[in-house]
């Protein structure tokens, strides 16, 4: 797991590290946005090559104005924002060249969603996944298992990993998914 | 949870659906439950391929003291910049012209022209980094780095050249590793390119 010790720092804490030249903590900002940025370009209805060059180039002008994002308040709509817009771009380009004649370029979908009702269900998901980074451990652990990793484990070997028995992954998950809710209501009631 | 999971069976589930019919704080719940749960088991669904998120990751290039400090930083003095020179009478010219500039520390010269490209507000950046003697400086790292950062990195080919083409316009150090140290050169700033 990498840079697990930042996972709970806030957006803040781990943008300022970066601008210090920490590698580490670029790399838990890209692994805790990556879903969001992904997810907007998969609604957008884009092919996955096309949703991973535009996740690239998120990337690219996340590095380029990190420094104006010093107090990471607004990281997350800032990224939801720039990905909505290069959707919009790419998908202009797509167009454009589709008028132009060129066959080879795939057929853009619109968005199947409008970008209101994307921007809230993203916010959610993101909000979910931080909520994910406070539970305890031994919760965490297996949340990540049992949802965030790829291709996703079986029972036996989570249970394995975790050195628990294999009869216990159940209640431990319903455990964990009843403390992740009290995790989402206190956010909510911030 | 046994019952979100759709793992209840007989009398439990049945019980529990009559109570769930009545009970509207437990209906909510279910409800509240089963969109957590949705949402987690979908969420898989949006991890980029991995070498997206290695590229993502990649771009990352911190600048790194080495320990000790073996390396030196020396600090280029600028000698000649054609900002500073008059333009020539009569000559007309249509956007900004590049500017070139020759930065010198000790007997190392480096040779810098910068051209910005008005339309997508990005700056081409090309240079060579000459010594008084015979030899070039072929294949070596030169970096543009900005809030402590390795922004951009390339090295010098055969004879010394280097470019950097259409990177965002920034304040930007430009530096040049040579076995002797580290050399410095300058800033490129958003209103001088």
């Amino acid at each position: 797991v990498v840079a697990a010790t930042y996972t709970q720092y806030k957006d803040a804490e781990i943008v300022s590290l970066c601008l210090e030249g920490d590698a580490h903590a670029w790399e838990t900002l890209i692994h805790r946005y990556k879903r969001l940025i992904f997810s907007i370009a998969t609604r957008f209805g884009f092919a996955p090559a096309d949703a991973s060059d535009i996740f690239q180039s998120i990337c690219v002008q996340l590095i380029e104005h990190l420094h104006e994002l010093k107090t990471g308040e607004r990281l997350s709509s800032w990224l939801m924002t720039m990905t909505t817009r290069q959707c919009l771009r790419f998908r202009s380009i797509q167009t454009r060249d589709e008028d132009d004649g060129n066959l080879s370029v795939a057929d853009p979908v619109d968005p199947k969603e409008n970008l209101e009702a994307i921007r809230l269900r993203v916010e959610r998901e993101q909000m979910l996944r931080r909520c994910v980074d406070d539970l305890p451990d031994r919760c965490r652990g297996l949340i990540r298992l049992l949802y965030f990793v790829s291709p996703l484990p079986t029972y036996e070997e989570i249970a394995s990993k975790l050195e628990i028995p294999v009869s216990s992954v159940g209640p431990n998950r319903a455990r964990c998914i009843e403390k992740l809710r009290e995790i989402v209501l206190a956010r909510h009631v911030e | 949870m046994t019952y979100i999971d759709g793992r209840a069976s007989g009398e439990a589930k049945s019980g529990l659906e009559q109570h769930l019919s009545t009970c509207d704080d437990c209906a909510s719940l279910r409800q509240e439950l089963q969109t957590m749960v949705s949402d987690l088991e979908r969420d898989a669904v949006f991890e980029p391929p991995a070498e997206a998120v290695q590229f993502g990751i990649d771009l990352f290039q911190p600048v790194r003291q080495p320990a000790g400090g073996k390396v030196r930083r020396i600090i280029a003095a600028l000698v000649f910049d054609t900002f500073d020179q008059p333009a020539m009478a009569g000559v007309r010219r249509v956007g900004a012209p590049p500017r070139q500039l020759l930065f010198r520390a000790g007997d190392v010269d480096v040779d810098v022209k910068i051209e910005a490209m008005v339309a997508n507000d990005r700056i081409t950046l090309v240079g060579q980094v000459l010594s008084n003697g015979a030899k070039f400086f072929d294949n070596t790292p030169v970096k543009l780095e900005s809030h402590g950062m390795v922004r951009f990195k390339t090295t010098t080919n055969l004879v010394g050249e280097f470019s950097f083409d259409e990177v965002p316009k920034d304040t930007y150090h430009l530096s040049v590793d040579l076995p002797e140290g580290q050399i410095t050169l300058f800033c490129v700033h958003r209103a001088n390119a």
